[in-house]
């Protein structure tokens, strides 16, 4: 699309979706992002790879040399792989925020967009999932943490947080990819049918023998509907749970009450923060303007700044509840973290976390594709940073003036949180090119749903006035023909 | 004439508008057609259609029942698991904390609850939809597109020609039949 | 499995009755030390004597200086006038004269350890004689115990350090101690009150069918200290010398705050209002008034 025609589009496009869209165009539009990619792609992926490939020379350096190689010491035991396992996990609530919480409340205008979204929360799960088995001291033995019956009768510590995290996290990612697969259903029994080869035996295989009987969607609107309702607690349960690696810890800075719901608002506000940069971008890529549309961007920038003003007010509450309170540890943290060495990354969260949201206010950020894809790739940033400023700052200072020391992450670490990233990459651009991304039936029931409440609201209005025949009765059909 | 009619066929109508297939199971349940209940009709549509539950009747669905067992099993097996585990597990003590710790437990058997409800609700669809069994009749490709279609059921010969003029008055664009 | 459930009582009701009756009830030994800081002179001989007892590593000068050394037991220095420019700290005036206090600090074996309960895996938890031990071969070093460890006190095997180029070369094996396993990379280890020597004079005592003595058991630290600073013993022997010197100092086990009747005591444990419990008892340094 040309940047004339854009700028037309951001102007009149008023509604969240047209409901005139023939259905058949739909599946069209979806199906064709599937097809063989282009250049564009194929760089994608090398980029992707790259840097995974960096992740694992520097992996397989560390298992050879030692935890030495990540430069950690005696006072920082966790640094940046605990810091981005965190960022991974909060990344994740989104597609859960935008499936079942909206699915809830009835938004319908998350139906174009939420099935990346979910596909974003399972592989951002995937990704969280390294870091707790490679930041350990001896990683071979990373199964140790599983409840399993042995003949010693060696159970794991359930009461530490982090077994907690395993159940948490386990117990979210086979609910995600349950989710997200369960919904895919019936838009696989589509691709099922306009596909060939070896696309069509997956399909078939994966759509489970889907026909569209009325029982099968009756319950599977139920099952949806459970799934979503075990899902919500889930998602609060799991993030709270991971900051409970912090808040069960006496650590100056780290033993705090309100970090579970901190925690949960900014897991809620990257999220949101990254699905605006998937949607710029799988829209710009598979041209999803019509479903994608500018309307309901802007309910996402909205959505997404009410959830950083709830991230800004609880990381107030805990400045404040720091600075008034009696325990000086606490308070010296609070000032290494504004006025010590690690001051400029402090400043940069505040910057890009409490004080950037505050540009999508206005109507031409929020329509500007261009400004909205820094912006939210910036709110990532800062979301990043505020994970080490948890995590490394408490560390340096803590209780015993003899462990105070100032460490900065060498090139494993750094090689580690960028190959996170290639890991992410390589998992979304395999999704979209073989499960649709925008989901075809629920673009249908929208434009279903709007197109019926038009004709309702048209026919009490010729009522009203007139009692003239109904739209329905005057014979226009109301979804469109092939 | 005998009393028992053969009731073995099949009759598939394919309608590109939706309101006129409602129209037509409305007059199904009105016995527009007498001898078909509408309990014998079925529809294949691309979207779920929670507005005609009343319509079509009482169809319950066990899949609450699942998710109900499966998370009340996760919570009582999850807690009994864990505190079974810490309990023998004595040569564990930690000084200042008990051997069965109760909110370390609660916090794992609520993952579980959710962990096994999941999964009760996943078993629950797959037999209450009856999915992985081979397709049912008449599916057709333009259900996956933008038709609704209506299968009724358990006709006899009388009463076909009933059910096609039913069809016919609320522009069906196709129809099949068979013989089960 | 049935003993999978059956045990869940039982394991109950032992709690609550640890609870009623002060914790210790099960305790055989309950083994705590006595530091006198009057009696420190810095000299750093126990540092040195716990690394040839316990085959600790030498890391060499860089790592040090990363803060990745092994030691268990360190000696710190702290100076009471805050107006001594750091640049004039030399041999000279690091002396008790001029206001340096040293404090050896080493694992405090902490009754309420805030350690023990985060650990994953459960390779670090309480013996039945008040020690906080450590398992290497459990441990998968996921390093939250030494996170939550407020003395910071736990070190962590971040190289292997049994290579030709590592910290023993041949023939410095010779020197280990056989008594103690050496650490592989990746497992964290603290001071142990030489359980080693421990598990020995338990032994002997069972072999020939009495108790532990006052002074059979001494550690490495104490061993060496050349001023005797360091006092060891079992608190739960009433006629210990460690006992009788912490009822001197009117401090009690169990207890974050204590509540004395002559605040010019000199017995105090680092940290105890974290409420860890710790079993050593520091004794200031006497100071000129």
């Amino acid at each position: 699309m040309s940047e004339a025609a854009l700028k037309h589009l951001s102007e009149t496009q008023t509604k969240d979706i047209d409901e005139n869209i023939a259905w058949a165009k739909i599946n069209q539009d979806v199906l064709r992002s599937m097809e063989n990619p282009r250049r564009g792609y194929w760089i994608a992926m090398a980029i992707s790879v790259a840097l995974f490939s960096v992740m694992i020379y520097a992996e397989v350096y560390q298992y050879m040399y030692g935890m030495g190689a990540a430069l950690l010491n005696t006072s920082h035991m966790w640094d940046l792989y605990i810091s981005t396992f965190v960022f991974w996990i909060g990344m994740s609530h989104s597609g859960t925020l935008l499936s079942a919480i909206l699915h809830l409340v009835h938004a319908d205008w998350r139906k174009p967009i939420y099935r990346f979204a979910e596909a974003m929360t399972t592989f951002s799960l995937m990704t969280a999932g390294i870091f707790p088995v490679i930041h350990l001291g001896r990683v071979w033995n990373f199964y140790w943490v599983m409840p399993y019956m042995t003949d010693r009768g060696i159970w794991p510590n359930f009461r530490s947080p982090l077994i907690w995290d395993a159940f948490a996290i386990t117990t979210y990612l086979t609910s995600s990819v349950l989710f997200l697969y369960i919904g895919m259903i019936p838009d696989l029994a589509i691709c099922r049918d306009n596909t060939k080869g070896w696309r069509k035996k997956l399909y078939t295989w994966l759509s489970l023998g889907w026909h569209g009987d009325d029982r099968q969607w009756r319950n599977f609107r139920i099952t949806y509907l459970m799934i979503a309702c075990f899902l919500i607690p889930l998602a609060v349960s799991v993030h709270s749970i991971v900051s409970m690696d912090f808040a069960m810890a006496i650590m100056p800075g780290w033993h705090v009450t309100t970090f579970p719901p901190y925690f949960v608002a900014g897991a809620l506000y990257s999220g949101c923060a990254a699905i605006i940069t998937l949607f710029i971008l799988l829209r710009y890529f598979f041209k999803f303007e019509e479903y994608m549309t500018f309307p309901i961007l802007d309910k996402v920038c909205k959505l997404t700044f009410v959830i950083a003003m709830v991230w800004t007010y609880l990381n107030l509450v805990e400045f404040a509840s720091v600075w008034y309170g009696h325990d000086i540890p606490s308070k010296e943290v609070l000032l290494a973290k504004a006025f010590g060495p690690y001051a400029p990354f402090f400043w940069g969260m505040i910057a890009f976390g409490m004080f950037l949201p505050f540009t999508l206010l206005s109507k031409w950020a929020r329509r500007n594709m261009k400004f909205l894809f820094v912006v939210s790739v910036l709110l990532n940033v800062g979301m990043w940073l505020e994970r080490w400023m948890i995590v490394t700052p408490t560390l340096s200072l803590g209780y015993h003036p003899w462990g105070w020391n100032i460490m900065w992450p060498g090139w494993v670490e750094w090689a580690m949180v960028g190959g996170s990233f290639g890991w992410f990459g390589m998992l979304f651009l395999i999704f979209v090119k073989v499960f649709p991304c925008v989901s075809m039936y629920e673009v249908k029931e929208m434009v279903f749903h709007r197109k019926r409440t038009i004709y309702e609201d048209v026919d009490e209005m010729m009522v009203l006035h007139k009692g003239a025949p109904t739209a329905a009765e005057a014979g226009s059909t109301n979804n469109g023909g092939s | 004439m005998a009393n028992h009619r053969k009731q073995n066929h099949r009759i598939f109508g394919l309608f590109a508008d939706f309101e006129q297939a409602f129209e037509v199971i409305a007059g199904i349940r009105r016995y527009e057609v007498p001898g078909i209940t509408v309990d014998d009709v079925r529809i294949k549509s691309p979207i779920e259609h929670p507005e005609i539950e009343d319509i079509l009747g009482e169809r319950p669905t066990n899949i609450p029942k699942f998710a109900f067992v499966g998370g009340l099993f996760g919570l009582v097996f999850g807690f009994f698991f864990l505190a079974g585990a810490q309990a023998n597990f004595t040569v564990q003590p930690q000084g200042g904390k008990p051997v069965i710790t109760i909110p370390s437990n609660l916090v794992l058997a609520y993952e579980m609850l959710i962990l096994f409800g999941v999964l009760a609700t996943l078993a629950g669809f797959i037999i209450g939809a009856r999915l992985m069994r081979k397709r049912g009749p008449f599916y057709n490709h333009a259900v996956s597109l933008d038709q609704i279609g209506i299968v009724v059921e358990r006709i006899d010969d009388t009463q076909r020609q009933q059910v096609r003029d039913l069809f016919a008055r609320h522009r069906v664009i196709d129809v099949f039949e068979e013989t089960v | 499995m049935s003993s999978l459930f059956g045990n869940i009582l039982k394991g109950w009701t032992d709690y609550t009755k640890g609870i009623e009756e002060g914790g210790h009830h099960k305790y055989e030994h309950m083994w705590g030390m006595v530091i006198d800081l009057d009696k420190c002179t810095g000299c750093n001989a126990c540092s040195v004597a716990c690394y040839a007892e316990n085959n600790i590593a030498t890391v060499g000068e860089e790592k040090y200086k990363a803060r990745q050394s092994m030691q268990w037991l360190r000696v710190e220095r702290y100076f009471d006038e805050p107006d001594i420019d750091p640049g004039a700290i030399d041999d000279e005036n690091a002396m008790q004269e001029r206001g340096a206090s040293f404090l050896p600090m080493m694992c405090q074996q902490c009754n309420a350890a805030t350690c023990e309960p985060v650990c994953p895996v459960a390779a670090t938890y309480h013996t039945p004689d008040g020690l906080n031990a450590q398992i290497y071969n459990r441990c998968i070093g996921s390093r939250y115990c030494a996170n939550n460890c407020p003395y910071r006190l736990r070190v962590f095997n971040f190289y292997s350090y049994t290579d030709e180029d590592g910290a023993w070369p041949e023939p410095m094996k010779q020197q280990l101690n056989p008594d103690i396993t050496v650490r592989e990379k990746g497992v964290m280890e603290k001071c142990t009150f030489c359980i080693q020597r421990i598990r020995a004079a338990k032994d002997k005592a069972k072999m020939e069918n009495r108790k532990v003595k006052d002074d059979e058991v001494k550690t490495a630290c104490q061993q060496t200290c050349p001023t005797q600073a360091i006092m060891f013993g079992d608190l739960l022997n009433s006629e210990s010398k460690v006992t009788q010197a912490w009822e001197r100092q009117q401090v009690k086990l169990g207890k974050y705050k204590q509540d004395r009747e002559n605040p010019k005591l000199r017995g105090y444990r680092v940290f105890e209002e974290l409420n860890t419990d710790p079993s050593v008892l520091y004794l200031e340094r006497v100071r000129e008034e």
